[in-house]
């Protein structure tokens, strides 16, 4: 497969405009600028384009129930809050191909007639802000942004909005809320910002990943497009891989490659040549799965076959000498440091787990923490205001479920098998 | 119509609203903590959890609209398990500090862990730890028991306007808190204490002083500080107020209170309290018995009568005395005496600016209704600040302004700063030549109706020779001409002027070119009260001038109504200090502290033979009184005010002492040394008497004014169309002339003069006097807020702290009439207005830098 998000990043010129524009960057764009608004999102529906940050919704769908709000001025806003633990897979975007990600928005912006954009960028990547903020100051000076692009009529201004650490933030509406300049915490839906988002007005949301696809879809178009890897979500796919892996790294392929291949054939294999205990697929509110799930195909549709989600599409590896009390214990305390507080059982649940997991990984674990822990984890199940409860119970019941001797290890002995 | 299924019974709504809000309409009571009817839904708590057949997952009744076939279960075994679930959750870090919590006993979260909450904690972990804040003079701030509702944050936000606190934090680490940390910067209204469910935010006033269980009478009343008239509860255990509270759905101000309402009311229970009349006895007073006292002043007051003529009487009503109090006295002083020298401090500003309005619109122009300002599509100020001197009036601006009206103001408001679409300079003349510039253009942009002929012919005459520098109008009048349901306000600031009558009349013209509903601000709760019960020199109870309806009032009363003209309130002073007037009856007022030029009222009253003074505090008049004769405070007596909406409202006594009287009884009994044959054996023949006499309260019993909608005249509709002309100098050539440095009157959230410098609560907010100044004095001078700064004018000197305020824009320079070491009028001359109220514009003044 050709490589189109990560083209040029071995460049150490990549970000810069003419670089960008040398490989045949923003030539899509006057393509789109030629077609009409509702051709491109017609266009982008029949690609099956599903939006990268985690839920996978497709991206013609949003883009169709915005532009069908008649309320003006309406908002595209770029999710570059790249905050799921083990997510690592926009940032070659936004540091490397930052010209990809605006053409991708302008592109975008024109076919829902939205003429404000905004990055909302993770606070932590500072390096990015520099080098988005230079490419925005070069696409202006080139005419790809502000008025009358191109001489098309249709202008669009765009700027970076820096967040300030919360991952609560990449939740869509909590994104919202920040750039609003409020405490960032996820709002009441229905309405969705599609119809009431940014300021009250009609607001796209959409991840780096996904608007730098538009570019390729406007390129090749949507039946080719379709052709890239599993047809049912279609399209490449950037995989992150951490972990206990020979090489770690992002990886540019065809959406619904298998979870073997990625590891054993582009990330060389368990490191040292150990033994693969267990792998979260897609960030780590994805359940985690065993080693004779690997050959699942990691798409939005194959991996909640296997009890578990594609998400941002980022894999963390685990070999047998890692502890996974340990590993549940700091995810956790992740979560319980990035629960917004609006509401009860994220907000006290998650912090007790993290209690009781820290009492078991430190050796003080009790008979019946494992049920207790259980209960907890069902009781925040379901019944949180946004997902990120959900997802911390979900760590623990899964990481219960499939290595229920672990913590039973821990329990009896006060320590780790690992360790032993 | 939406039909829907709650346990069982059908619901039909006319209008989408939530599953929560429709099952309270069937009766079905779903346990919420986040929620609070009137403020928007938040869904955090997650208590409010049903189950909505065909959804899986639990779903908030607060945040999910009802829909048509929606089949809703709100107590099954998985909901009672969720619920119990939610409550261990908000244990865990809450602490279990119930024996030592104030809340206890009326605590939200207590009573829902009692229903469904688990009989024991599985949290044997550190509950997080925050120390409790004292950094507020009368809020406690106890975050540990914080559940994050947020219902304090939306109130502030969302109803009060403040902005003052958020969560900071976050997670189980969330707490609220002031932006700035410390103490709250915000206008200590309080609200945030009505809707806490639980420990979190309390009142100091009352900490660690009784169980809620412990109120032994809960009172409905009427707040005593300003001419909104908010509905309040009167918490009493063994005669004294615990606390004041407000109550959703009742009253205009409807759960809502001011600073001045929730935590003024201590200063009933002041050690400064008159206990016993006194007499002066070789120069002092000296506490004498009640029959001694009253007998004195009847023996006292026939004489003088006898002696000068009843000319030589005089008396003052009280704009904080009750209607019944007010009628009582200028009934002794008509009736009785036989002299029309009665008048009030409504005299100040009020009364005139009502007078003249109503001879232009017809009586009761000014009858609009409070709650109706938030639907309002436009709201004009004139003349102060709504938000210090009836901030629930000023509360209904702010969700006008929010909502979809424009907010024009003229002159300053500092609280409106936030909410106000235009602000307009003020300051005389320059007021003037604003208002009239608007005239000008809105006279030709809208339809005239040619009701008013004579005011159409002013509005024409209108013509503004000189415009106001760097001031546009046409935007604003852009906006003025689409407004359908204008309301104009009116308070004190444009009506103490010499050439107030102007202002009034081009404001009169904006009315009637908007048709729009006037507001007259009161800093007092019974202005109105004053004038409807005839305590005006004038005017016969009712509002009917004497010469008019003298006839009709004598065949009621069988008794003669006194022919000769009466004296006002600033005639009565000149009559005092030329030997005119001998004796004087002050009621519930204070002139030497409230009204300027101290030295001149003190060397009238001086020049009295008798002077009896009836008070709740020995005041400054009190001082120098002859007899001093102690009432009955707000809180303690029952009877009605009328406010500023001219909504007649029941006054309810928290408890009556038995030693004292309140004031219309002590003015009875005296009235019966004199020879008055009638017996008053309770309030109620007092307004049994007053609805025969006053034409406007016939047949309105006690019992119709409870129901809170005694509004008069009924409907708001004008009684009289019946315009008279008003001649107006200097209308066809308004040029705006510099706004001098002269002091004014400041009337501050915080307080409100005689009351509220005895209020311990309220003078732990602000206990000094503060100098308020504009930007542009405060650049020439460099002098940033809280600052000491010398004041002097003709009168002295004093020294105070500077307030910046950014909207007032001219160099006026304003003080409050509250402190006794440092007061307005003690530094202010005054005269009277060509509207009839009092002018202040002679008070050139100069403030400068205290260097430390």
């Amino acid at each position: 497969m050709e490589i189109f998000l990560l083209k040029n990043i071995d460049n150490p010129e990549s970000h810069r405009i003419q670089v960008y524009q040398q490989t045949g960057g923003y030539e899509q764009l006057k393509k789109a600028l030629s077609m009409k608004p509702e051709d491109i999102i017609q266009e982008v529906k029949n690609s099956g384009l599903r939006g990268r940050g985690g839920a996978g919704f497709p991206t013609g769908m949003k883009w169709d129930f915005a532009s069908r709000d008649p309320k003006l001025p309406k908002y595209l806003v770029c999710n570059a809050d790249e905050g799921e633990p083990g997510t690592f897979k926009d940032r070659p975007i936004l540091e490397k191909n930052p010209h990809l990600l605006i053409e991708g928005m302008v592109i975008s912006a024109y076919a829902l007639k939205a003429e404000r954009g905004y990055i909302y960028l993770r606070g932590e990547y500072p390096h990015a802000k520099v080098v988005l903020e230079e490419a925005i100051r070069e696409a202006y000076e080139s005419g790809f942004l502000g008025q009358d692009i191109l001489g098309s009529g249709f202008s669009f201004d765009l700027s970076v909005h820096q967040g300030a650490g919360a991952y609560i933030c990449g939740e869509e509406t909590a994104l919202i809320d920040s750039l609003e300049g409020r405490r960032g915490q996820p709002r009441i839906k229905p309405p969705f910002p599609v119809n009431v988002g940014a300021w009250g007005m009609p607001t796209v949301v959409n991840n780096v990943e996904t608007l730098s696809n538009l570019p390729l879809i406007i390129k090749i178009g949507a039946e080719e497009y379709k052709k890239i890897g599993n047809p049912e979500c279609p399209g490449p796919k950037l995989y992150c891989v951490s972990g206990m892996v020979e090489r770690p790294g992002v990886y540019e392929l065809p959406m619904g490659t298998t979870l073997k291949e990625i590891i054993y054939e582009h990330c060389g294999g368990i490191k040292g040549g150990g033994q693969l205990k267990a792998v979260i697929p897609g960030g780590i509110s994805t359940p985690v799965l065993t080693p004779d799930k690997i050959d699942v195909q990691m798409d939005f549709v194959s991996l909640p076959k296997v009890g578990s989600m594609l998400g941002s599409g980022a894999v963390m590896v685990f070999d047998e000498s890692v502890c996974l009390v340990r590993v549940c214990w700091r995810a956790i305390r992740f979560f319980e440091h990035e629960s917004c507080g609006k509401c009860t059982p994220c907000r006290e649940g998650v912090g007790w787990m993290r209690t009781v997991l820290e009492r078991i990984e430190s050796g003080f674990g009790r008979k019946g923490d494992i049920e207790l822990l259980q209960d907890i984890a069902s009781n925040i199940t379901g019944k949180t205001f946004c997902p990120l409860g959900d997802g911390a119970a979900g760590v623990v019941l899964n990481f219960i479920r499939n290595f229920p001797e672990e913590f039973d290890y821990h329990i009896q002995n006060k320590k780790c098998m690992v360790e032993a | 119509m939406i039909k829907l299924t709650i346990d069982g019974i059908e619901v039909e709504l006319e209008k989408p609203i939530t599953v929560l809000e429709a099952a309270r309409k069937a009766g079905i009571k779903i346990p919420t903590l986040c929620y609070f009817e009137g403020l928007k839904p938040f869904g955090g708590c997650r208590l409010c959890v049903v189950e909505v057949e065909k959804l899986p997952r639990l779903q908030t009744a607060c945040t999910m609209m009802a829909a048509d076939g929606m089949v809703v279960k709100t107590e099954t075994e998985k909901i009672k398990a969720a619920r119990r679930a939610m409550l261990e959750f908000l244990l865990i870090n809450h602490p279990l500090d119930c024996p030592v919590c104030d809340k206890a006993g009326e605590c939200e979260l207590q009573d829902l862990v009692a229903r469904y909450g688990p009989d024991a904690g599985r949290f044997r972990e550190g509950k997080r730890r925050h120390p409790e804040s004292f950094d507020d003079p009368i809020i406690v701030r106890n975050m540990e028991r914080c559940v994050l509702c947020t219902r304090c944050i939306r109130m502030c936000e969302d109803l009060q306007g403040a902005y003052a606190i958020t969560v900071t934090g976050r997670g189980s680490h969330s707490f609220v808190e002031p932006f700035s940390g410390g103490r709250y910067d915000c206008e200590y209204c309080g609200n945030c204490l009505t809707v806490c469910p639980v420990g979190a935010i309390m009142s100091r006033l009352h900490r660690h002083s009784y169980r809620p269980w412990y109120i032994q009478n809960n009172v409905e009343t009427v707040c005593g500080y300003c001419g909104v008239g908010c509905t309040m509860i009167l918490q009493m255990r063994e005669g004294q107020i615990v606390r004041t509270i407000p109550e959703m759905g009742l009253g205009l101000n409807n759960g809502l209170l001011c600073v001045r309402g929730r935590f003024g009311y201590d200063f009933v229970q002041s050690e400064a309290r008159l206990r016993m009349p006194m007499i002066r006895k070789d120069g002092e007073l000296r506490e004498v018995s009640w029959a001694e006292a009253l007998d004195y002043v009847a023996k006292r007051l026939r004489e003088i009568s006898e002696k000068h003529g009843p000319q030589a009487v005089g008396g003052i009503g009280s704009s904080r005395c009750t209607n019944e109090d007010n009628y009582m006295l200028q009934r002794l002083m008509r009736f009785t005496i036989g002299t029309n020298n009665i008048d009030s401090a409504a005299r100040l500003y009020y009364a005139p600016a009502q007078r003249f309005l109503e001879r232009i619109f017809g009586q009761g122009i000014t009858a609009n209704l409070i709650p109706g300002i938030k639907n309002s599509d436009g709201v004009l100020i004139f003349g102060g600040d709504p938000t210090q001197i009836n901030p629930i009036l000023g509360l209904q601006i702010r969700a006008a302004g929010r909502e979809s009206a424009t907010v024009v103001t003229f002159g300053r408001a500092k609280g409106l700063e936030r909410f106000a679409h235009y602000m307009l300079p003020g300051g005389p003349s320059v007021i003037d030549a604003v208002t009239g510039m608007i005239v000008q253009e809105l006279r030709d942009k809208v339809q005239l109706s040619g009701e008013n002929k004579w005011l159409e012919g002013e509005i024409q005459k209108t013509r503004v020779s000189e415009a106001v520098e760097g001031v546009s109008v046409d935007e604003v009048v852009e906006r003025l001409k689409e407004m359908t349901n204008p309301v104009i306000i009116i308070g004190p600031e444009v009506l103490q002027s010499q050439n107030s009558d102007r202002t009034l009349l081009l404001i009169a013209q904006i009315v009637y070119l908007l048709n729009g509903r006037v507001f007259l601000l009161s800093d007092r709760p019974n202005y109105q009260g004053c004038i409807d019960m005839g305590v005006l020199p004038d005017m016969l109870p009712g509002g009917r001038p004497i010469e008019m309806f003298k006839h009709k009032a004598e065949e009621v009363m069988g008794k003669e109504v006194p022919t000769e003209r009466g004296l006002n309130l600033f005639e009565m002073i000149e009559a005092a200090s030329e030997g005119r007037l001998k004796a004087l009856y002050v009621m519930g007022e204070n002139p030497v502290f409230n009204l300027p030029d101290r030295e001149r009222v003190t060397q009238a009253l001086k020049g009295l033979e008798f002077l009896v003074v009836q008070d709740i505090f020995l005041t400054e008049t009190a001082l120098m009184a002859d007899v001093v004769l102690p009432a009955r405070a707000w809180s303690e007596k029952t009877g009605t005010f009328t406010n500023l909406e001219r909504r007649i409202q029941m006054v309810r006594a928290g408890a009556e002492s038995v030693e004292d009287m309140g004031d219309w009884r002590i003015i009875a009994e005296l009235a019966q040394r004199l020879g008055e044959e009638k017996q008053f054996r309770s309030v109620e023949d007092v307004w049994e008497e007053i609805t025969h006499v006053s034409p406007l309260h016939t047949a309105l019993d006690y019992e119709e004014i409870s129901k809170g909608n005694a509004l008069w005249p009924y409907n708001g509709e004008p009684l009289r169309g019946v315009e008279e002309e008003v001649e107006i100098q200097g209308l066809d050539d308004i040029k705006p002339l510099k706004v001098e440095a002269v002091l004014q009157p400041d009337r501050p959230l915080y307080h409100s003069g005689s009351m509220s410098r005895h209020s311990k609560a309220l003078k732990s907010i602000e206990d000094a006097p503060k100098v308020v100044i504009g930007e542009a004095l405060s650049e020439k001078l460099s002098l940033k807020d809280g600052d000491r700064v010398r004041v002097t004018t003709e009168r002295g000197t004093l020294k105070a702290t500077v307030s910046i305020d950014s909207t007032l824009g001219d160099e006026r320079v304003f003080l409050s009439n509250t402190f006794s070491e440092g007061n307005f009028s003690s530094l202010a001359t005054y005269g009277v207005s060509r509207l009839g109220s009092m002018s202040l514009d002679a008070n050139k003044v100069r403030v400068e830098k205290e260097e430390a």
